[in-house]
C-alpha cells in the first residue's frame, strides 16, 4: 500500500488524479509570494538598474502612503482612484446598455443580425486605443473621449455574449412557451431573457476586464485626473515609485471588479440551477 | 456565377448604404464639419499620400511592417515562454500552487499600465515595445494552456499508461495534442492582446509604426489620416488573426467538424 | 504463468467509522489463460476490482498479484479495453493500434507489419487512416481490442467493452471475441452487466453482490460448454439451449435475491 500511494503521488494518471495536502498547499502558496517579492527586491537592490528606476516593494509602499496624504498631479491618490472608477462605470454602463439589448435583438431577428454583423466585423479589429486620436478630435479634452475608449473596449464581449445567449436558448424552452400560448413580450420576459442570462453574465465579466484596461489606456493619453494620468505624470517626472503605486491601485481595483462579477456569475448560476 | 446568399446581399446593401450616407453627411450636404468627420474623398487622399510619399516617417508599407514585425516578435516570445509554462503548471499540481500567487497578483494589472514603466526602463525603442507585448500576451497563453492540460480526459492518460507509455510519452502523445484546441484559444487571445498593446504603446511613444501614424495624425488634426491609420490597424489585425486560424486548422485536423 | 490472484482485497472510501465499504475481503483466483466473466449489480465494485488488476486503482488492504508479482502500476502486460473505447482522437486508427509498440521503441517496419496483421484480424481494412470520430462505435471498439491484443499481453482486462454498443453490433462483437479468445488464449477478466454475454463468453462466471461488494458464487461454464459443443453452434442457437437457459436463470435469480443487494433491497 505504501508503494501504491507512491505511484499515485507521482502523477501517474495525470494532474487530476493527484491531491496535494492542505499544509503543503499553503506552504507552496506562501513560497510563491515570497518568490515574487524576493526576486523583485533582489533585482531592485542588485544594481542592474539604478534604484531610482527599479524601487523595492517597500519604497513603493512608502510612496503610496505619501501620495494619499499629499497631492500629486493635482489630486490626492484616492481622488485619482475615484475619478478612474467613475469614468469606467459610465463607459461600461454605456457598453452594456447598448451592447446587450442589441446583441439579444440580433440573436432573435435574422435581418438585424445580417445588417449589423458586417459593420461590427469591420470595426472590431481596430484596437480600442487606436480610437484615441479620433476621440480627441471629436470630444477634445472632455469626458467624451475616455468614455468612447472605454465603450469601444468593452462593447464587443457584451454584444457577442448576448447574441450567443439569445441564439443558444434551449429550443425546448422556446417550444414549451409556444405550446403554452405565450405572446412575444411574455416569451421575452420569461423564456428568452432568463435563458440568455448566464451567457450575458459571463460576457459582462470579460467586458468589465477589457473596459478597465481601456480606461487605463485612455487616461494615459487624455488629460485629466485618474490613476492612469497619475502614472503618466509619474513617468514624466521619472518617479518610478509613483508609477508603481498607480499600478498597484489599478491592479487591486481590477481584481475587485473581477471578483464582484465572478460572484454575481455564481449567484446567477446557483439561483437558476445551471452548472 | 454563384448565387448570392441573403447574407451577402444584405452585407453589400448595408455597406453601400453606409458609404452613401457617409458621403452625404460630409461632402454632399456638408452636415458635419470635415474636421470632425472626414469625407470619403479626404480619406482617399490621405491614403494616397501615405502610400506614396509617406507620413510620420515612412510610407504605409514601412509603418505597417514595423508594427507587424513588433507584434510578431512579441507574440512569439510570449507563446514560447507561455505555453511551456502553462504545460508545466497544468501537469504539476505543485508547480501550479507555487506560481499561482504570482499570476494572481500580476494579472489584474492591465497591460497598458506597464507602458510607462517600460518607457522608463527601455525608452521608446523596440525592446520596450516587445517587453510590453510580452507582458500582456504571455498571460492568456499560460492560462489557456493550463486549462487545456487539465481538461484532457484522464481515461486517455490511463489508456496510454496501460500500453506502457512513459511520462514523457504521455505528455507528448496525449497531453499536448489533447490541449491543442485550448492552446489555440490562448494563442488567439494572445494575438489580440499583442495588437491592442502594440498600438497603445506606439501611440504613447514610438519612432515608427501605425500607432505613431495615428498619434501624429491626431496632433496634426488630420482626420483623413486618422481614418487611414485605424483602417490599417484593422486590416493588419484581421490578417494575422486569419493566418493563425489557418495554422490552427492544419494542426487540429483531427477534430470532428463542429 | 499469468494468473490473477486477489487476496483479502478490501476497498474502503473514507475512514473506518463513517466510510463506505466498496469491497469486502475479496478472495478470487483467475487461472492462467482462463476467461472469467464478472457480473453484478451497479455499484458492486466489479469495475474497481478490474482496475486494481490493471494498476489504475489500489486496495485499502489485501493484495493483488498477477503472475506472482504485486500490481503497482498500469502496464502493457495487462492490457485494458475500456467501455468508452479511450482511443486517442488525434491519432489515426493505425497510429492508435501501434501506439503501445511505439512506446516500447520497436522499429517502424516491425510496428507496421504487426499493425497490418491486426487490422486484418479485426476487419478494419480501409480505415487505417481514419480518425476515431469517423468510425462507428463497433469499429472503434474493434480498434480498442486490436490495440490491446497487439501488445501480446499476458492478461486482458475488459471493462464492459460492449456496453456502449447497440444490440446487433454487440452480438457480432461477442462472436468475434470468442474467435479471438479461442485462437489466442490469454487470462481474461471480463466485466459486464449482461448475464447472457457472460455465460456465452466465459469459462467461469463470478457473481457479485453489493453493499458491501462481495463474491456470491462462482459458476463453472466450461464443462457444460465443452460437453455440448457450443462452439459449433451459432449464437442464437446456443442461447436457446436448455443448459444455457438454466445457467442464465440461476444467475438472474441470484442477482435479484436479497443477498445481491439489488432491487428490492435497501
Amino acid at each position: 500500500m505504501a508503494s501504491s500511494d507512491l505511484k499515485r503521488e507521482k502523477n501517474y494518471l495525470g494532474p487530476t488524479g493527484t491531491t496535494v495536502p492542505v499544509a503543503e498547499f499553503w506552504l507552496l502558496t506562501a513560497a510563491g509570494v515570497a518568490l515574487l517579492m524576493g526576486v523583485w527586491t533582489l533585482a531592485a537592490t542588485s544594481g542592474i538598474m539604478p534604484r531610482h528606476f527599479l524601487p523595492t516593494p517597500l519604497d513603493v509602499f512608502n510612496r503610496l502612503q505619501y501620495l494619499i496624504t499629499n497631492s500629486f498631479a493635482g489630486h490626492l491618490y484616492h481622488e485619482h482612484l475615484l475619478a478612474s472608477i467613475g469614468r469606467f462605470l459610465m463607459g461600461w454602463a454605456l457598453a452594456v446598455g447598448i451592447g446587450v439589448p442589441l446583441g439579444l435583438l440580433m440573436g432573435w431577428y435574422r435581418l438585424l443580425d445580417e445588417i449589423v454583423t458586417p459593420l461590427f466585423d469591420a470595426v472590431r479589429f481596430v484596437a480600442p486605443l487606436a480610437w484615441v486620436p479620433l476621440a480627441a478630435l471629436w470630444f477634445g479634452t472632455g469626458i467624451g473621449g475616455p468614455l468612447l475608449i472605454i465603450f469601444v473596449g468593452s462593447f464587443a464581449p457584451c454584444l457577442i455574449s448576448a447574441y450567443r445567449g439569445a441564439r443558444l436558448v434551449d429550443k425546448r424552452f422556446v417550444e414549451a412557451g409556444q405550446t403554452m400560448g405565450a405572446n412575444a413580450s411574455q416569451m421575452l420576459r420569461h423564456i428568452l431573457l432568463p435563458g440568455a442570462f448566464p451567457s450575458i453574465i459571463a460576457g459582462l465579466r470579460v467586458s468589465a476586464g477589457l473596459g478597465w484596461q481601456s480606461l487605463v489606456g485612455s487616461e494615459l493619453i487624455v488629460v485629466g485626473a485618474g490613476l492612469g494620468y497619475l502614472m503618466v505624470q509619474g513617468q514624466g517626472n521619472l518617479s518610478t515609485t509613483t508609477v508603481l503605486a498607480g499600478m498597484i491601485g489599478i491592479g487591486i481595483v481590477g481584481f475587485l471588479i473581477d471578483i464582484a462579477l465572478r460572484a454575481a456569475e455564481s449567484a446567477v448560476k446557483r439561483r437558476w440551477g445551471q452548472s | 456565377m454563384p448565387r448570392l446568399t441573403r447574407q451577402t446581399s444584405v452585407t453589400i446593401g448595408t455597406l453601400m448604404a453606409v458609404l452613401v450616407l457617409w458621403w452625404l453627411v460630409t461632402s454632399g450636404l456638408g452636415l458635419v464639419n470635415s474636421l470632425r468627420l472626414p469625407s470619403p474623398a479626404d480619406v482617399f487622399d490621405a491614403a494616397k499620400q501615405i502610400m506614396t510619399k509617406g507620413y510620420a516617417g515612412g510610407t504605409l508599407w514601412v509603418q505597417a511592417m514595423q508594427s507587424l514585425g513588433l507584434v510578431a516578435k512579441g507574440f512569439l516570445v510570449a507563446i514560447i515562454t507561455g505555453v511551456p509554462l502553462g504545460l508545466l503548471m497544468g501537469w504539476s499540481r505543485r508547480a501550479e500552487i507555487l506560481l499561482n500567487p504570482i499570476f494572481l497578483i500580476l494579472r489584474p494589472i492591465p497591460a497598458l499600465a506597464w507602458i510607462p514603466l517600460a518607457i522608463v526602463w527601455f525608452g521608446l525603442g523596440d525592446a520596450g515595445k516587445i517587453f510590453t507585448i510580452w507582458l500582456t500576451a504571455f498571460v492568456p497563453s499560460v492560462i489557456n494552456t493550463f486549462t487545456g492540460v487539465r481538461q484532457v480526459d484522464p481515461v486517455l492518460i490511463a489508456a496510454a499508461r496501460t500500453q506502457g507509455a512513459s511520462t514523457a510519452q504521455v505528455i507528448r502523445h496525449v497531453v499536448v495534442p489533447g490541449s491543442m484546441p485550448m492552446i489555440f484559444t490562448g494563442l488567439r487571445l494572445s494575438l489580440q492582446a499583442s495588437w491592442t498593446t502594440l498600438v497603445a504603446a506606439e501611440l504613447i511613444g514610438a519612432f515608427f509604426g501605425l500607432g505613431r501614424v495615428l498619434n501624429v495624425a491626431g496632433q496634426d488634426i488630420y482626420p483623413g489620416m486618422i481614418m487611414v491609420g485605424m483602417a490599417s490597424v484593422a486590416v493588419c489585425g484581421a490578417a494575422t488573426t486569419w493566418l493563425l486560424g489557418k495554422i490552427e486548422h492544419k494542426v487540429i485536423a483531427w477534430r470532428p467538424a463542429i | 504463468m499469468s494468473e490473477i490472484i486477489f487476496e483479502g482485497v478490501t476497498k474502503r472510501f473514507g475512514n473506518e467509522a463513517t466510510g463506505f465499504l466498496a469491497l469486502d475481503t475479496i478472495d478470487l483466483k483467475i487461472e492462467d489463460r482462463e476467461f472469467m466473466a464478472v457480473v453484478g449489480p451497479s455499484g458492486c465494485g466489479k469495475t474497481t476490482l478490474m482496475r486494481m488488476a490493471a494498476g489504475l486503482e489500489f486496495s485499502s488492504s489485501g493484495s493483488v498479484r498477477v503472475g506472482g508479482k504485486e500490481v503497482l502500476a498500469p502496464g502493457p502486460e495487462r492490457s485494458v479495453v475500456f467501455q468508452q473505447f479511450a482511443l486517442l482522437p488525434w491519432k489515426t486508427v493505425r497510429q492508435n493500434i501501434g501506439f503501445g509498440l511505439m512506446c516500447k521503441g520497436l522499429p517502424q517496419e516491425l510496428i507496421d507489419k504487426q499493425v497490418r496483421h491486426y487490422v486484418e484480424l479485426m476487419g478494419l481494412q480501409g480505415h487505417e487512416e481514419s480518425f476515431p470520430h469517423m468510425l462507428s462505435g463497433g469499429m472503434q471498439q474493434r480498434v480498442a481490442i486490436a490495440r490491446a491484443y497487439i501488445m501480446q499481453p499476458d492478461v486482458l482486462l475488459m471493462d464492459e467493452p460492449f456496453g456502449a454498443l447497440d444490440a446487433q453490433t454487440r452480438i457480432i462483437m461477442q462472436e468475434e471475441l470468442i474467435q479471438l479468445a479461442r485462437k489466442n488464449p490469454r487470462t481474461v477478466m471480463f466485466i459486464t452487466h449482461g448475464v447472457e454475454e457472460a455465460v456465452y463468453l466465459a469459462d467461469r462466471v463470478v457473481v457479485m453482490g453489493k453493499k458491501p461488494g462481495r463474491l456470491l458464487e462462482i459458476m463453472d461454464i466450461k464443462s457444460t460448454r465443452d460437453a455440448e459443443n457450443w462452439e459449433k453452434l451459432p449464437v442464437e442457437e446456443v442461447m436457446d439451449l436448455p443448459s444455457f437457459v438454466h445457467l442464465r436463470s440461476h444467475i438472474w435469480k441470484l442477482l435479484k435475491s436479497k443477498e445481491a443487494g439489488g432491487a428490492g433491497d435497501h
